[in-house]
């Protein structure tokens, strides 16, 4: 049974007829049917109904790039077909009355609703049932869990991932696939369940930056040429960033790896230091999660408390003690961030940083650090975690491109031009 | 002492009646109550009514709130909640044939659920228009019923002015909390960009929509606020003796009424009779796009957000919704680029210009509401302040023709929304003193 691996590449070839939107579907049906009793990536599939839409699919012309293509729809975001639960036992089994603005737009662009992925509660820490693809003892990381295990694993070839702090990027790394965070803003949220409105951002996991810039485009409800290879190798910065004080050697003997390919291929990379406003920028980032979130679950924290788990209830907690003033500040705080990226990017195309702090943690419970992802989150930069490099224990550790501010196009770029350096 | 009608109490007055013991809050929902029985015929503000059991759920939270201690400044007070915003246990039909049949959500969304932890009791829905766009949804203006409430939170304006409700939830993306207080004499508030949380509120624009209040006074509004933003509600500054405002014609002037022209003049006259200083103030040149950019960030967005019921229950959307969004379709990318660069240069330019003043004043909307309930009337005087994501209030007391309102905004800077509740209060005691 193939992996379903190349997105573009699939559509491509049922638009010229050489394969089928019905054989994909069958195809992954088959590696969830086979694969998934280990892994554990689907809350929910839905056979019949994906096969139906596929046999639709067959008998029109394609209407986008990636028409016929099967994807996973992360469980926080709601279908009007499937009881979207949010990693909650609170909405367990609820059926949304709609699709959410991105789903509906992937699907007007002929792709298909394979199922539900498996999140961690509300996006948040408590984990989900996914193990990761590469080793069964080790976790996915999170909260995309389900997303990211899915395409690794060869299920689909897309799947839809949320980040708030590095919910797209960490687990993208973990289970050796490309993950890519778009610009804050850039796909439609309606019809998601919120955690923090100003941080929470919709983007997608894959196998190409290729794949997931077009996948992110669909959701976007843009129709857009794919961003051509660059042709020029990008100027690359190392930022190690204030997170590096939690590195392991995995991720730190993997991006000086990555470094050197990218000088031998002919780069210029060169030492970043974050301007100054970037010292705080890890806490504020916490406070404006915990504080958005206390808000954003407001009807969850104050009529099931005790459905929430210990890890959610003490977010929860540190939100209700964060006072008016410590938001506005982080507030502040982000808005010199992202005036300072300007000095950050003088003289860079793009920022490369480990995207965890290594490989995935042996266990469940702990779906790992997002803090080489958090200050991205925060500034609402562009990120892609590529893969390719492995670390001690044999599992994937990615590298995480960063574009400036709306520079989604410099990000997949240079992600595409680093990948094949990576898996040589 | 007995309060003899309940219904003409604000907000703040009818918690402090509770709080003393000389209101319950079921007596306070009981008149509402009758008082809906009596009007909405003619008014129709609500969406939801005795089927969906919005008062009988309303009663059994009053009695529960009757028998504890206030959990918050407005404990006990009956809210409206604009029907494109969850209440668990009512349907949230949006306006729109598609939600028709709806069952009831079954969670509130995050602005209900803080109002509700402070012990705050819903109301039920009111009218909106389909999905917070065009199509009016029957709502009349209470004033007059031959007359627009305005929109889209036409049932939110009615019900308020119309004192079916103390407060009432709405929302703006162009310019639908402002204006229809405007045109029903109500006051509006629509706090700096990203304050109230909108989880579980329908999104349409994402860059623009922002959750607002209906009130009958400032001080209400202010307080309601912060209960929806989930955090401490301050008192009002009353200190102000002079404060300093700006008349500002806008890129909309030359689109407004005389009614409006003369309206704002006799608003400037009235400030510095009470003691403010008011200089007039033209907005930077980068405002000059502001109007086109706004109209091109919400059309492109809108047809986007609103994909699913569009693209697939799109024999159930109104031909106005479909030919609005029309547009919004063959929006180029860099068209909306443009428009988003446009927000982002004038939200950069706004401490500019309040570096001199502390509030801008300018008439609410074009004019007195249109005699056509269907015609929900123009948001040119909104839309750049929601662009921008600045505070607005929208303070009554002006009239224009046949005696229908005319409200001046009140603007601040963003994230200074305080201040400019402030301003408004004042202003609204100088264009109502006699």
């Amino acid at each position: 049974m193939p992996k379903l691996t190349n997105a573009l590449a699939l559509a491509a070839s049922i638009a010229r007829g050489e394969t089928t939107a019905v054989a994909a579907v069958e195809a992954a049906l088959g590696r969830v049917e086979a694969l998934d009793g280990n892994v554990r990536a689907w809350k929910i599939i839905q056979p019949e109904q994906a096969l139906t839409e596929a046999a639709k699919r067959d008998s029109e012309k394609p209407r986008g790039p990636l028409h016929g293509v099967p994807v996973g729809v992360k469980d926080v975001i709601d279908t009007g077909d499937l009881p979207t639960g949010y990693g909650s036992p609170i909405h367990e089994g609820k059926q949304p009355a709609a699709d959410a603005a991105c789903v509906a737009l992937l699907r007007e662009a002929g792709m298909i609703v394979l199922g539900k992925t498996v999140s961690t509660e509300f996006a948040m820490r408590h984990p989900g049932v996914t193990r990761n693809p590469h080793n069964l003892a080790h976790t996915p990381g999170g909260s995309s869990s389900g997303s990211a295990a899915a395409v690794a694993d060869g299920h689909v070839p897309l799947a839809i991932g949320t980040q708030t702090s590095g919910s797209i990027i960490r687990p993208a790394s973990f289970c050796g696939v490309v993950g890519y965070k778009p610009s804050w803003g850039g796909v439609p949220r309606g019809g998601m369940k919120m955690l923090a409105e100003s941080l929470d951002v919709i983007g997608a996991m894959a196998n190409t930056a290729a794949d997931a810039e077009a996948f992110a485009q669909a959701m976007a409800g843009r129709q857009v040429l794919p961003t051509p290879p660059s042709a020029t190798a990008p100027r690359f910065g190392i930022a190690r960033t204030k997170a590096w004080a939690s590195v392991e050697h995995a991720s730190a003997a993997a991006l000086e790896a990555a470094a050197a390919a990218c000088v031998a291929a002919g780069a210029t990379v060169t030492d970043v230091e974050l301007p100054p406003p970037f010292a705080d920028a890890l806490d504020a980032h916490d406070v404006v999660m915990t504080y958005e979130a206390w808000r954003m679950l407001a009807h969850e924290r104050t009529t099931c408390w005790d459905q929430l788990s210990p890890a959610l209830q003490a977010v929860m907690e540190r939100g209700a003690a964060c006072s008016q003033e410590a938001y506005a500040n982080a507030l502040e705080i982000r808005s010199r961030c992202r005036h300072s990226l300007k000095t950050a990017f003088a003289n860079v195309d793009v920022l490369l940083t480990p995207s965890a702090t290594g490989e995935a943690p042996e266990g469940l419970d702990f779906t790992g650090a997002p803090e080489f992802n958090r200050i991205w989150t925060f500034t609402g930069t562009p990120c892609v975690t590529v893969p390719g490099l492995t670390g001690p224990q044999g599992l994937p550790v990615g590298i995480q491109i960063i574009g400036p501010l709306g520079g989604d196009v410099s990000a997949i770029a240079a992600a595409d031009w680093l990948r094949p350096l990576l898996t040589q | 002492m007995s309060i003899e009608d309940p219904t003409r109490l604000g907000a703040l007055e009818a918690a402090r009646a509770i709080q003393a013991g000389t209101l319950t809050s079921v007596a306070l929902v009981e008149a509402l109550a009758a008082r809906r029985e009596d009007r909405d015929v003619a008014v129709c503000a609500w969406a939801t009514n005795n089927e969906d059991g919005d008062l009988a759920r309303a009663l059994d939270e009053a009695r529960a709130r009757d028998a504890e201690d206030a959990r918050g400044p407005l404990h006990g007070v009956p809210f409206g909640i604009k029907d494109i915003i969850d209440v668990a246990g009512l349907p949230t039909r949006m306006g729109s044939s598609i939600y028709e049949t709806s069952g009831p959500a079954m969670a509130d969304a995050a602005c209900v659920a803080l109002a509700r932890d402070t012990g705050m009791v819903p109301l039920g829905k009111t009218v909106t228009t389909e999905f917070a766009l065009r199509s009016a949804g029957g709502t009349r203006n209470p004033l007059n019923p031959k007359y627009s409430p305005g929109g889209s939170s036409s049932g939110s304006a009615a019900a308020v002015a119309d004192f079916q409700a103390p407060l009432a939830i709405g929302t703006q993306t162009g310019g639908s909390v402002i204006r229809p207080a405007s045109y029903c004499g109500a006051v509006g508030f629509k706090p700096t960009f990203g304050r109230i949380p909108r989880a579980g509120v329908k999104s349409v624009s994402e860059s623009l929509d922002t959750v607002g209040i209906l009130a009958r006074n400032v001080a209400d509004a202010a307080v309601f606020a912060a209960v929806l933003e989930g955090v401490e509600a301050v008192d009002l500054d009353d200190t102000l003796t002079r404060p300093r405002f700006a008349f500002c014609r806008t890129p909309a002037w030359d689109r407004m009424s005389n009614d409006a022209h003369k309206a704002g003049r006799v608003a400037v006259d009235k400030a510095r009779e009470a003691g403010a200083s008011v200089i007039d103030m033209d907005l930077p040149p980068a405002f000059r796009e502001a109007l086109e950019a706004q109209s091109v960030i919400q059309n492109y967005e809108a047809c986007r957000s609103l994909a699913f019921e569009l693209r697939f229950r799109g024999e159930d959307v109104s031909r106005a919704l479909k030919e609005y969004v029309a547009a919004g379709y063959d929006t180029m990318r860099e068209r909306y680029d443009w428009a988003r660069n446009v927000q982002a240069v004038c939200r950069a330019a706004m401490w500019q210009v309040f570096s001199k003043i502390s509030a801008i004043i300018t008439p609410a909307a074009p004019g007195v509401a249109p005699e056509n309930p269907s015609d929900t009337g123009s948001p040119i005087c909104n839309q750049i302040w929601t662009m921008v994501g600045a505070p607005v209030v929208n303070t009554p007391g002006m009239t224009g023709a046949a005696a229908m309102p005319i409200g001046m905004q009140v603007i601040g800077p963003p994230g200074r929304a305080a201040e400019t509740l402030a301003h408004a209060a004042w202003l609204h005691r100088a264009l109502t003193k006699k």
